[in-house]
C-alpha cells in the first residue's frame, strides 16, 4: 500500500542586523546597517521533510533599495544525509517602505537533489517570493507567498527500480517543469544586538491550487548572526 | 510509464463493468475458478503471478489488475467520487462480480477468492455480499475490515519516526514533482517511486522466479489510491458486514515478518469470520507469502491447495 501523509514545513528564517543586517530568508529590514555586511544564519524546521540548514548573506547597501546576496545549503534527516539535499543562490532586496511597512521581493536559484532505492534526481529551478512586514528595531512580523519551480529535472532510475518496477524506464534530463508548489505564511523575529530570532510558518500548496503535498506545512526556526 | 491496455492493444484484457482492465487467466477453463486479487487499492497483480502455478494443478488462475490500477483503464478522481454512498459496491464488488461473469464457463463451476492486504479486504466484502455465491476464501493479511481498523493499520504500518530517512523519502519528493489531480502519467510514476521496499510491513520486493513475465512493467494507480481512501473516510464502510453469513471455512494467512501485523492483530481481524483456518507465514513479511517464489513453493502452495481439496 502506499501512503499518504502530511507534509509540512517548518521555515524559520532569521537574520539580524543592527545597525546593517539582513537575513538571508527573514530580514530585519529596519534593522540594517553598512557596518555589519555580513549575515551567518542557521535553522532547523520543516520543509518537504525534517531539514537543517546554514547560509550566509551579504548586504549590498544601495540607498532606499537595501539588497542582500547570498545562498545557503539545507539537508533533511535521515540515515544518509548525503544523498538528499537543496541549495539555492539568490538575492533580497526591498522594494517598498512606508513607515514601518515594507515590501521586499526575493529571486533564488536551486539546486536540488533527491535519492530513494528507486531514483535519483538532480533538478534545477527557480524560487520567487515577496515578504509584507511590519517593522522595529527589534522585532518584527509579516506575511510571505512565494512559488517555487522544478524546473527541470535529471532522472537516474536504479537496478532495483528496472528489475522490479520498470525495464523500459528512460534516464536523462526531463523538461518541462515537473513541478511547483506555492506557499505561503507568517513570519517574525525577535532582534538583539548581534543576533536574530527568527520564525517562519506556513502552507504549502501544489501549482494546480488543489493538491497537497505530504507534508503540507513548513516552519523553520532561525538564528542570525550579523558582523 | 508503462502503457495501460487503452494504449497497448497487446496487452491482455477484458471489458468488464465499463471499463477496460488487464487481466489473463491459466489453466483448465471448466476447472475451479481462483481469482486473485491484488492490494491496494492501486496495486497490480503482477506480484501475484506464483500463483500461475496452481493452474498447473488443475486451477483456473485469474489475474485482473483493478479499474484505475496497475495497466487497466484510468478514470478521473471525481468518477470515483460521483458514486456516493454506495462505491464501494458500484467501484469494487460490481467489477468482480463481472470479473467472475466473465471467466466463468458454467453456473456450476466454484469460484475461490484469494486476496492479498486490500485483496483480502475486497475478498471479504464481496463474500460477505454474496456468501453463497463463493465456494472458498483465501485471505492474506487484511489490514483491517471495519474503517477504524483500516485506518489503524495503515497508521502502524507507515509510522515512520520523525527522523528517519524513509519519511524524508516520501516526503522530499514534492519539490521535485508535482501533478495535478487527474495526471495518471505524473501521479503513478511518482507513485511508483515510493513503491520500494518497506522494513515495518518486511516487503522485501517481489522474487517470481519463473512465473516472472518477460518484460517489468508494474504500475501504481495513484488516483484510485487517493480516491479510495477519501471515499473510505466519507462512508466508513465494514468491509465485514454479511461475512457472518459466509459459513464455509476460510482461509486465513498472515506473516511473522510484518511488525504492523502481530498475532493480537491477526486473532482481532479474524475473529470475525465464522469459519477458519489461521496460518502464521514464517519467515516473511505482508506480500512475502505469495511474492517470494520460494515460500510460495515449499509452503504457501501446497497448503492453499490442502484448504482448497478441505472443502
Amino acid at each position: 500500500m502506499k501512503t499518504i501523509a502530511l507534509k509540512s514545513i517548518i521555515i524559520v528564517a532569521a537574520f539580524s542586523f543592527f545597525q546593517n543586517k539582513i537575513n538571508a530568508q527573514v530580514i530585519n529590514w529596519e534593522n540594517i546597517s553598512k557596518q555589519n555586511k555580513h549575515l551567518l544564519h542557521a535553522n532547523v524546521g520543516a520543509e518537504y521533510g525534517v531539514t537543517a540548514g546554514l547560509g550566509y548573506h551579504h548586504l549590498i547597501p544601495i540607498k532606499k533599495f537595501p539588497l542582500w546576496i547570498g545562498g545557503e545549503f539545507s539537508v533533511p534527516a535521515g540515515n544518509q544525509l548525503a544523498d538528499d539535499y537543496k541549495a539555492r543562490l539568490g538575492a533580497q532586496i526591498r522594494i517598498a517602505i512606508f513607515s514601518h511597512f515594507q515590501f521586499s521581493a526575493r529571486i533564488q536559484g536551486i539546486a536540488r537533489r533527491y535519492q530513494n532505492q528507486s531514483v535519483t534526481l538532480l533538478n534545477f529551478g527557480s524560487d520567487f517570493a515577496g515578504t509584507l512586514g511590519y517593522y522595529r528595531k527589534h522585532w518584527f512580523g509579516g506575511i510571505e507567498v512565494g512559488f517555487d519551480k522544478a524546473i527541470v529535472t535529471h532522472f537516474k532510475h536504479s537496478d532495483w527500480y528496472k528489475e522490479n518496477i520498470y525495464d523500459n524506464v528512460q534516464d536523462g534530463w526531463y523538461e518541462p517543469a515537473t513541478g511547483g508548489n506555492f506557499y505561503y505564511g507568517l513570519q517574525g523575529g525577535y532582534s538583539m544586538k548581534k543576533i536574530d530570532i527568527t520564525l517562519k510558518v506556513g502552507k504549502l500548496l501544489q501549482q494546480d491550487f488543489n493538491s497537497q503535498p505530504l507534508l503540507p506545512f513548513y516552519g523553520q526556526l532561525g538564528v542570525n548572526f550579523r558582523f | 510509464m508503462p502503457k495501460t491496455v487503452m494504449e497497448e492493444a497487446t496487452l491482455p484484457a477484458i471489458s468488464v463493468n465499463g471499463a477496460n482492465l488487464h487481466s489473463e487467466a491459466f489453466g483448465p477453463k471448466d476447472s475451479t475458478l481462483i481469482i486473485c486479487i491484488h492490494g491496494g487499492p492501486g496495486g497490480d497483480y503482477r506480484y501475484m503471478l506464483n500463483c500461475k502455478t496452481l493452474a498447473t494443478k488443475g486451477y483456473r488462475v485469474v489475474f485482473y489488475d483493478q479499474r484505475g490500477a496497475g495497466l487497466s483503464q484510468r478514470f478521473p478522481k471525481i468518477w470515483y467520487k460521483s458514486q456516493g454512498s454506495d462505491a464501494i459496491n458500484k467501484i469494487f464488488y460490481d467489477e468482480l462480480k463481472g470479473v467472475i461473469a466473465h471467466y466463468r464457463t458454467t453456473a456450476s463451476q466454484k469460484v475461490i477468492l484469494l486476496g492479498q492486504s486490500w485483496g483480502a479486504i475486497l475478498a471479504t466484502g464481496y463474500t460477505g455480499k454474496y456468501p453463497t455465491e463463493i465456494n472458498g476464501l483465501i485471505v492474506a493479511e487484511p489490514g483491517g475490515l471495519k474503517w477504524d481498523d483500516v485506518v489503524d493499520y495503515v497508521a502502524e504500518s507507515r509510522s515512520f519516526k520523525l527522523w528517519s530517512e524513509t519519511l524524508n523519502d516520501a516526503t522530499y519528493i514534492d519539490q521535485f514533482i508535482a501533478g495535478k489531480e487527474d495526471q495518471h502519467e505524473i501521479l503513478d510514476y511518482k507513485a511508483s517511486l515510493m513503491g520500494a521496499t518497506n522494513e515495518i510491513v518486511g516487503d522485501v520486493g517481489a522474487d517470481l522466479g519463473n512465473n516472472a513475465p518477460s518484460y517489468v512493467a508494474s504500475r501504481s494507480g495513484a488516483v484510485v489510491l487517493a480516491a479510495s481512501f477519501e471515499l473510505g473516510q466519507d462512508t466508513k464502510p465494514d468491509f465485514s458486514a454479511g461475512i457472518n453469513n459466509f459459513s464455509t471455512k476460510t482461509f486465513f494467512i498472515y506473516s511473522s515478518n510484518n511488525k504492523a501485523y502481530p498475532d493480537s492483530w491477526a486473532t482481532k481481524i479474524s475473529s470475525v469470520y465464522p469459519n477458519k483456518e489461521i496460518f502464521k507465514a514464517q519467515g516473511v513479511g505482508h506480500s512475502g507469502m505469495i511474492d517470494q517464489v520460494n515460500f510460495w513453493t515449499t509452503t504457501m502452495e501446497p497448503k492453499i491447495i490442502s484448504y482448497i481439496q478441505s472443502l
